[in-house]
């Protein structure tokens, strides 16, 4: 999907190459996104699911997340927030929202990234020694904010 | 086939197959993380009649299956159009196991029970070899019935520490405690343990018996919690008291029943009770517990502590089992005189003058004697990593500060019976000593040190300065180990 030339590809045609790729299930199975909406014209609002990594206490668990990806998509990194609560770091506790210095994905975002890598760097976050282990909240809260 | 009014030309691609349901039958492609399958669905099928087939695919119950697509939850009541699931699209699956979460956060709960378990195994063997709760003898020849798990070994040092080390050997750990249970059974095995010199040289070093004793995290734990205790081990006088009374077992027995009589006097003041009751509460308990993990029974039980003042101090700990009899098969917990406050045959009542509970009976040279002890320093001998960490922990060093500083209990390690019977061990005595004083000596060449058994040695007329200082050397500057040496490698 990465383009050479430096050709700037319109934000809608890489959305909608994302779309087709999460829907043909692009990738090793451990993440999934799509359209929140499949209305939404203007292809903002995703979401995201990841499979919690296995031998981490995310093991079993699928974690859903709300993925924006505003107008100056790719140029800029989406906002990533996550519904299901979880315990990870990088993660604000309250709201979910994803701490974009924490995710280095987001922090050194390129447009050739694409919503499936920042779900998978999400992922692999998850299976870090420091993570793996944290206790988390009971299976199925939500954050309400 | 009905024609869609849908606009997914794949539709008209899909194959034609009995469909049992109406409309078109879609492939949907259903990826697991290690499987994928193909699945033929009828297209405005719902998610549960998906699952249905997919159950039968993927062998799984049909509530174990998790659906997923485009980042969404399939929820039963949804139909697959519903979510724009068409033809040659992937549907992601989980099938749930039946552990949950919890399971997960249970296992990481537990593994850090393992750790602090480990940890308090390494804490209890922190505590001084000869110091604490090492059996009572309480005026009973016979050893102790349920001796301690004597800490005889942090003697050594924490050794299982140094396995927390990373020395990675779980292997360590198990010798320590198999060596601890060995002495368990062995009472006799304590009372020469107490008999043998080098051990009470080492308790006659007050700094090195409080440092071993801080050494332990327990105890700082504990320290923290009652800065009485803290107090204790700062008082020198009282170490040397405590020290003294360890090495010499008539003087315990007496300051024992010194101790216990005053407490149950302390305990028919009125309110005397309710204060012993809750020393033991504050300070017995969690070294109880804290040691019980590890032991099963209570090795510091003596910790206790107790500054000089019965009944004003609240750190005194109160041992509830009887007097042991002193003519009869030796008895831990019977409660035959309940009020009276005893010390359990195999622990220390710690008493005024016996902070510690050091029992003379509870160390002796049994310890290099003891087949842990033999397997420990086979092991030691075959690692020389474990060797090098061994003596790299800090008590450990103090240890073998005071063993250079006495060269009779130099003489006396190597030459005990244990360390010579074993040539890999009395290898390794003479290895610890030159690496300690290897170690130590800081910038003093050996000539310089053993300067003046230079001197005696010439005077005595042993003219071979190179011999006499390779005898040195070997003997850690035991003189009259040294003359041995020297005769025996000399033809007349």
């Amino acid at each position: 999907m990465s383009r050479s030339y430096g050709v700037k590809v319109p934000r809608n045609f890489r959305l909608l190459e994302e779309l087709e790729e999460g829907q043909k299930g692009v990738g090793d199975g451990t993440v999934s996104w799509g359209l929140e909406d499949d209305d939404d014209m203007t292809l903002t609002r995703w979401r995201g699911m990841i499979i919690g990594p296995p031998r981490t206490i995310y093991e079993n668990r699928m974690y859903s997340l709300r993925v924006e990806c505003g107008p100056r998509y790719p140029e800029t990194p989406p906002f990533v927030r996550f519904v299901t609560k979880i315990n990870l770091n990088g993660v604000h506790n309250s709201s979910g929202v994803v701490d974009t210095r924490a995710v280095s994905a987001l922090a050194k975002w390129q447009n050739s990234y694409s919503i499936r890598v920042v779900l998978q760097e999400l992922r692999r976050l998850m299976m870090c020694k420091e993570n793996m282990k944290l206790p988390q909240p009971p299976e199925g809260q939500i954050y309400t904010n | 086939m009905a024609e869609n009014s849908g606009t997914d030309p794949a539709v008209e691609r899909s194959a034609e197959e009995n469909a049992a349901t109406s409309g078109t039958i879609i492939m949907v492609t259903v990826k697991t993380p290690k499987d994928k399958e193909e699945i033929a669905i009828s297209e405005d099928a719902s998610v549960s009649q998906f699952k249905e087939e997919i159950s039968k695919r993927f062998k799984a119950k049909q509530d174990q299956l998790v659906l997923i697509f485009a980042g969404k939850i399939l929820k039963d009541g949804d139909t697959l159009s519903q979510h724009g699931i068409k033809d040659g699209l992937t549907v992601h699956l989980v099938i749930k196991t039946a552990q949950k979460a919890t399971g997960a956060s249970s296992s990481a709960g537990s593994s850090t029970s393992g750790t602090s378990q480990v940890n308090s195994g390494t804490a209890n063997t922190a505590s001084p070899g000869p110091a604490v709760n090492l059996g009572t003898s309480q005026g009973s020849g016979p050893s102790p019935a349920t001796s301690q798990p004597a800490s005889l070994f942090t003697g050594f040092g924490d050794l299982s520490s140094l396995a927390n080390l990373g020395m990675g050997s779980a292997n360590f750990m198990e010798l320590q405690q198999q060596m601890q249970r060995q002495l368990m059974s062995n009472p006799e095995m304590l009372s020469q343990i107490m008999e043998n010199p080098l051990v009470q040289n080492m308790m006659s070093n007050p700094d090195l018996m409080r440092q071993m004793i801080m050494a332990n995290p327990q105890m700082q734990q504990l320290m923290e919690r009652n800065p009485e205790i803290s107090h204790m081990l700062n008082n020198p006088e009282l170490m040397r008291q405590t020290m003294e009374l360890a090495r010499n077992p008539a003087m315990m027995q007496e300051m024992m029943r010194n101790q216990d009589r005053a407490l149950s006097n302390l305990e028919s003041i009125p309110g005397g009770y309710n204060a012993l009751r809750r020393m033991y509460t504050d300070i017995q308990e969690p070294m109880f517990s804290a040691a019980r993990e590890q032991f099963g029974n209570n090795p510091f039980s003596a910790l206790g502590v107790n500054a000089d003042s019965p009944g004003a101090q609240p750190s005194r700990t109160e041992n509830r089992e009887p007097l042991p009899n002193p003519w009869g098969p030796p008895d831990t917990t019977s409660a035959a005189t309940g009020t009276t406050t005893t010390s359990s045959t195999s622990s220390t009542t710690p008493s005024v003058s016996n902070p510690l509970g050091i029992s003379s009976s509870s160390l002796g040279n049994g310890i290099f004697n003891s087949p842990g002890m033999q397997s420990l320093m086979q092991q030691i001998s075959e690692n020389p990593q474990l060797m090098q960490n061994m003596l790299s922990a800090p008590y450990m060093r103090s240890m073998m500060q005071s063993l250079a500083q006495n060269p009779e209990v130099a003489s006396q390690v190597r030459s005990s019976p244990a360390a010579g019977t074993n040539p890999a061990q009395q290898q390794l005595m003479q290895q610890m000593l030159q690496m300690f004083a290897g170690g130590s000596a800081s910038s003093q060449t050996p000539e310089v040190r053993f300067q003046q058994q230079l001197e005696q040695l010439s005077a005595m007329g042993f003219i071979n300065r190179e011999a006499n200082l390779q005898a040195l050397i070997a003997t850690g500057g035991d003189i009259n180990a040294a003359i041995e040496r020297l005769l025996g490698s000399q033809p007349s």
